[in-house]
């Protein structure tokens, strides 16, 4: 099955989503997966999640913590930090005002085909 | 007791997990160990909510994954450390270092029995300049041992400096010197990862 959203469009905004998705409820790795899922975004790949979960430890965006776990080890959480926060807020404003100019453009009613001289 | 499905699930998980931890030879250890854990624990919470063959495809390409993981640490255009790199170069120096060692042994060797077969006394060998050291050959009608000629230090420093750059390991030590100053957070887990648990 084809894959229903470009990973490339969504591998922009990825770190965007988990920060905000952080920021709502601190989150372990599969659990962030199932979020996004249930948002819609159904063929997500746990596979692009993880590692863009650790970039943004390794830039200081989140911190985690370890939970203790009934079905085994301990569990690994995420959750904003301050810096995060602010990644978070500024990266809003910059894809908001980039869909303000890309989603009226993309919703305009398409130009009629060219036509060529035969057809007339 | 853990049912043979159980048994075979926890299996298969492992493979992948451990499968992973092969392909992240080139993460710190102490990163390489959390990686790890973490994908042990995503994949039993994917299991139990989907079951073990689904959970291992939902990973997708385990060379993506570990490409993924590698990136987050290192950058995605920077030069990553490389371990093997790094024991090519080693294995290198051994083999050219052995083959000289070999070549100017066998020289010196003809050149004393070229000219006496059935020489018997002492030889001085002078070695390879900075490279091997000097040695005696004993020679006993035609047929010799030899002492000495062991690699000098210098080409112990060669082969770690240039395991060292050939592997860029350098990256390392920029990793390592980032987890000294993780967050408070961060170096609570890895003191309780220290302290118990399985790895």
């Amino acid at each position: 099955m084809a894959p229903t959203h470009d990973p490339q469009l969504l591998k922009g905004v990825l770190s965007l989503l988990l920060l905000r998705l952080l920021a709502e409820r601190e989150s372990y790795g599969y659990d962030i997966v199932q979020r996004l899922r249930a948002l819609g975004l159904s063929d997500i790949s746990e596979g692009s999640v993880y590692p863009a979960l650790a970039r943004l430890e390794r830039e200081g965006r989140v911190q985690t913590r370890l939970v203790a776990s009934r079905s085994g080890p301990a569990r690994k959480y995420y959750r904003p930090t301050a810096a995060g926060t602010r990644a978070l807020a500024e990266g809003t404003t910059s894809w908001l005002s980039l869909v303000a100019v890309v989603h009226p453009v993309l919703v305009r009613r398409p130009p009629d085909p060219p036509t060529s001289p035969e057809d007339t | 007791m853990a049912t043979p499905h159980a048994t075979l699930d926890r299996l298969r998980i492992e493979r992948v997990v451990w499968t992973m931890d092969t392909r992240l030879q080139d993460l710190p250890r102490r990163s390489r160990i959390a990686r790890r854990r973490e994908l042990r624990d995503n994949l039993r919470a994917a299991a139990e909510d989907v079951g073990v063959g689904r959970a291992v495809d939902q990973l997708g390409d385990l060379r993506i994954l570990a490409a993924g993981y590698l990136a987050a640490e290192y950058g995605e255009l920077s030069r990553r450390p490389s371990w093997t790199a790094a024991a090519v170069t080693i294995f290198l120096v051994e083999a050219v270092m052995t083959l000289l060692d070999y070549a100017t042994r066998a020289a010196f060797d003809a050149g004393i029995t070229t000219t006496t077969p059935h020489a018997t006394g002492t030889f001085h060998w002078t070695g390879v300049p900075y490279l091997i050291s000097d040695g005696t050959f004993t020679y006993l009608d035609g047929t010799h041992t030899s002492d000495g000629g062991a690699w000098t230090p210098l080409v112990y420093v060669l082969m770690f400096a240039g395991a060292f750059t050939a592997g860029r390991m350098w990256r390392l030590i920029s990793a390592w010197r980032r987890q000294r100053h993780q967050t408070p957070l961060a170096v609570a887990e890895a003191e309780k990862e220290k302290s118990g648990g399985r790895a």
